[in-house]
């Protein structure tokens, strides 16, 4: 598969060239097993077979995919831990990092796994049927006129959408309810046809509903409003503390080496900086945020939002 | 619509584009007949090398490597007992039985043809009603799905064999289906602290374990016999045959394609749903489970049709019908497109092309079927000391491959011993698969619904599709189980009175 996909890659393989070798001399893994935290086919699992061929080119070697999605990734988590840390085992790994550590599902914690880098930050958004909503200020007239009725469907009980659920409540005083469905489509499909009041979700998962204004995303947890979206209203104007979203990267056993661990950030920053990965990432609305943080960076953003998740889950 | 779909014949009948469908059919068969290996691997392993074709060929490709794995999981579904796809797992309950009878060719030959016949109308249905069918799928919420569930589980007890037993079966299977996070709540149900049970028992460990391991620890016991040692040949077109099996197909390939279509329900409940109703209606169910034609044709037909019914709410919404279509959404996103309702009417190229691919891959499935299984058959002729190991070989690694887990792999091996042993006092295994598919569906779509009505249970009976579909299934109950129950009662004491 690496083969085929190596012609598209070319473009790329020439910037790599261009662009003087980062890393190379102090590390040069003999080959690289990446566990994807998720099963395939989702968001995380594109990121990482996205990535795959890039890191093949830089590092010149040869880079394994294993999906380990059981019990929300915490198999993966437990096998990037207990590897060798010799930077050859690598984690592809989401928000529900945090989130099944934040509900008690995962026993592999921060103290375990070090982050490497963050590559993705989607945004959060409120997304109703406008048929039931046209506004976030109808949504919200309804929610503080009949407390307790109004229903966010979502994927599973130790879930970003869950956690943006709870902290919506817990910001805003509103009194929704929420039922977890198997998967985003089952909720979709209850949001469709009007039985739910709303949802969380990413911008890429709605866009073909915006377009055909069966969804409209009415509220985006962020800090300001997004270029792309300028007429979403976010939580922050509405002065709540609420802007987290999911948030993709990659992770390590934490007794690797600090200079391994730099080496790979390194390779990393140049993969998120080159034209082929961002080309991706518009091309799956993965740019509305820019994605990129460090690793010392994205650690304390992981230990911030674990501590509120924490937070709303004990008082849940 | 007609001038769409003369463009997508266009489109397929580029050299290049057969190719790709031709290579596809291949690559389905060989996937599907693998125990373990599903279509959704298939589509996953795949998918990379999409990433650089132009979206129609990937399409077709992703979509027909589907259509066919969802066949050929009935080869060794019938030949050896090994379902090669969780869909196939009805097929093997008719099927192996008639390989035992010396039947295989008969078998396969109606497993092929209602394949086929299945796959075409769901197509067709899939051509002609997407944007009208999504509509109507989008009726069926919580207390719809739930309802289905029930009338799914009553079936039970039209299976045939001792009723009890077949009520145990099912609390096994709805019991091997509580482990796991709580899908509401996340509480963790029978896990042990154990961080694998945690996301819950996968199906196709429980499967390969209590049908194939389970067969082959039998046959070891037998001696070496070569049971299906006879040359078979396959007759696909055997009238007599094909005039005993219409309505099962027929019949079965409506209720899979309607099945299919809902958001969430797959291929392998569908092909349970058409068994059993199959079953239900038919003169004389004492046949059933050993080995009639119409047992094979009703899950294939209905399982085949549900494969095609699954991609209507993917194209017409964005919303997958299947694991398998949910990967092929997510191709759709790498690729820059962007599925729901203006899926259709932006890319009427792409889709037409699907669509016409479709149709030919189920066609292309009756004419490489042949040649590929007489290929597969010559493996009846290795002595079954050779053949038992290979299979439980073949069961290790693609259950392994499902999700790379070795506690898969004891899960299915203890299945296995688990179904040796119950089958050794006449215990209906299948009974076990209805509760472990249906039971998880039936528990949260139940709670589900009662969080949407925040408790009132009027929830099932307001809305029209969830009441008339319980009451269905109390009425087959009432004609099933308690009619005959009261004539028995009537008849002991009349019986006492002549004596």
């Amino acid at each position: 598969m690496n083969v085929t996909y190596r012609t598209l890659a070319g473009a790329t393989a020439l910037a790599a060239l261009a662009t003087p070798g980062l890393a190379q001399d102090s590390y040069s893994p003999s080959e690289i097993t990446a566990f994807v935290a998720a099963g395939a086919g989702g968001g995380t699992d594109n990121f990482a077979r996205t990535v795959q061929p890039m890191l093949e080119e830089r590092l010149d070697t040869n880079v394994t995919i294993i999906n380990l999605p059981a019990a929300s990734g915490a198999v993966a988590h437990q096998r990037t831990a207990t590897s060798e840390p010799n930077g050859e085992s690598i984690e592809f790994a989401s928000s529900t990092l945090i989130t099944s550590l934040a509900a008690g599902q995962n026993p592999i914690g921060l103290d375990l796994l070090t982050p490497v880098a963050r590559m993705q930050s989607d945004v959060l958004m409120l997304v109703v049927n406008p048929e039931k909503y046209e506004s976030f200020d109808a949504f919200k007239a309804a929610a503080e006129e009949t407390p307790g009725e109004l229903i966010i469907g979502g994927t599973h009980a130790a879930s970003i959408d869950r956690m943006a659920f709870l902290g919506l409540n817990a910001e805003a005083g509103f009194d929704l309810n929420f039922i977890p469905y198997d998967n985003e489509g089952a909720a979709s499909a209850n949001l469709l046809s009007g039985n739910i009041d709303g949802m969380f979700n990413e911008i890429s998962a709605i866009q073909g509903y915006m377009e055909s204004g069966e969804m409209i995303p009415v509220l985006a947890l962020a800090d300001d409003r997004l270029e792309a979206y300028p007429d979403i209203p976010t939580t922050a104007e509405n002065g709540w503390d609420l802007t987290f979203g999911n948030e993709r990267g990659i992770f390590i056993n934490a007794e690797t080496p600090p200079e391994t661990i730099g080496a790979i950030e390194a390779v990393f920053e140049d993969i998120y900086g080159s034209e082929a990965y961002q080309d991706y990432a518009a091309r799956t609305f993965l740019d509305v945020r820019p994605g990129w943080l460090g690793s010392e960076e994205y650690r304390a953003e992981l230990e911030k939002n674990l501590a509120y998740f924490q937070e709303l889950m004990a008082a849940n | 619509m007609l001038s769409d779909l003369m463009g997508g014949f266009g489109v397929v009948l580029q050299p290049i584009n057969l190719l790709i469908l031709a290579s596809a059919v291949l690559i389905g068969f060989v996937g599907g007949a693998l125990p373990g290996i599903s279509g959704v691997i298939l589509v996953v392993i795949l998918l990379p090398v999409t990433y650089s074709m132009e979206p129609t060929g990937a399409f077709m490709l992703l979509t027909a490597i589907y259509a066919s794995s969802v066949f050929s999981g009935l080869i060794t579904a019938i030949l050896y007992r090994a379902p090669g796809t969780p869909e196939a797992v009805m097929t093997a309950i008719d099927g192996y039985p008639m390989t035992q009878k010396g039947e295989a060719g008969k078998a396969l030959g109606v497993g092929i043809l209602s394949s086929a016949i299945g796959g075409v109308l769901g197509t067709v249905v899939l051509i002609v009603a997407t944007p009208l069918l999504a509509d109507i799928a989008l009726q069926f919420s919580s207390p719809e799905f739930f309802a289905l569930a029930v009338l799914g589980l009553t079936v039970v007890a039209s299976l045939g064999g001792n009723l009890i037993m077949g009520v145990i079966g099912v609390c096994i299977g709805l019991i091997i289906a509580s482990v796991g996070l709580d899908p509401l709540t996340g509480t963790q149900r029978f896990t042990f602290g154990n961080l694998e049970l945690m996301s819950g028992i996968n199906l196709i460990p429980v499967i390969i374990g209590l049908f194939a391991i389970s067969e082959v620890l039998k046959r070891s016991q037998e001696g070496d016999v070569h049971l299906a040692s006879k040359k078979f040949s396959i007759r696909i077109f055997d009238w007599p045959v094909i005039r005993q099996i219409r309505g099962a197909i027929l019949r079965s390939s409506i209720l899979g394609t309607a099945i299919g279509i809902l958001p969430g329900i797959g291929a392998s409940t569908a092909a349970m749903v058409a068994y059993s109703e199959t079953v239900r209606w038919s003169k004389d169910r004492s046949r059933f489970g050993k080995g009639a034609p119409e047992g094979v044709a009703a899950p294939e037909a209905a399982n085949n049709a549900a494969a095609m019914g699954a991609l209507v709410p993917l194209f017409a919404l964005g919303i997958p019908g299947s694991g398998t279509t949910a990967v092929i959404l997510g191709a759709f996103i790498v690729h820059g497109l962007t599925p729901g309702p203006t899926f259709m009417t932006g890319n009427t190229d792409l889709i037409y092309a699907v669509f016409v691919g479709l149709l030919i891959v189920n066609l292309l499935i009756l004419l490489f079927s042949k040649p590929f299984i007489a290929l597969l058959s010559k493996l009846l002729d290795v002595p079954y000391s050779v053949l038992g190991p290979i299979i439980v070989i073949c069961c290790v690694v693609g259950t392994y491959s499902v999700q790379n887990s070795l506690m898969d792999v004891w899960l299915m091996l203890g299945f296995g011993l688990a179904g040796f042993l119950l089958e050794k006092i006449g215990f209906p295994l299948v009974a076990i698969i209805l509760g472990v598919v249906l039971g998880p569906i039936a528990e949260s779509e139940l709670r589900r619904s009662l969080a949407m009505s925040r408790g009132d249970w009027f929830v099932f009976f307001d809305r029209p599709i969830s009441a008339i579909l319980l009451a269905i299934a109390a009425l087959l109950l009432v004609f099933t189980v308690v009619l005959p129950m009261l004539r028995r009662k009537r008849e002991t004491p009349a019986e006492v009175h002549e004596q």
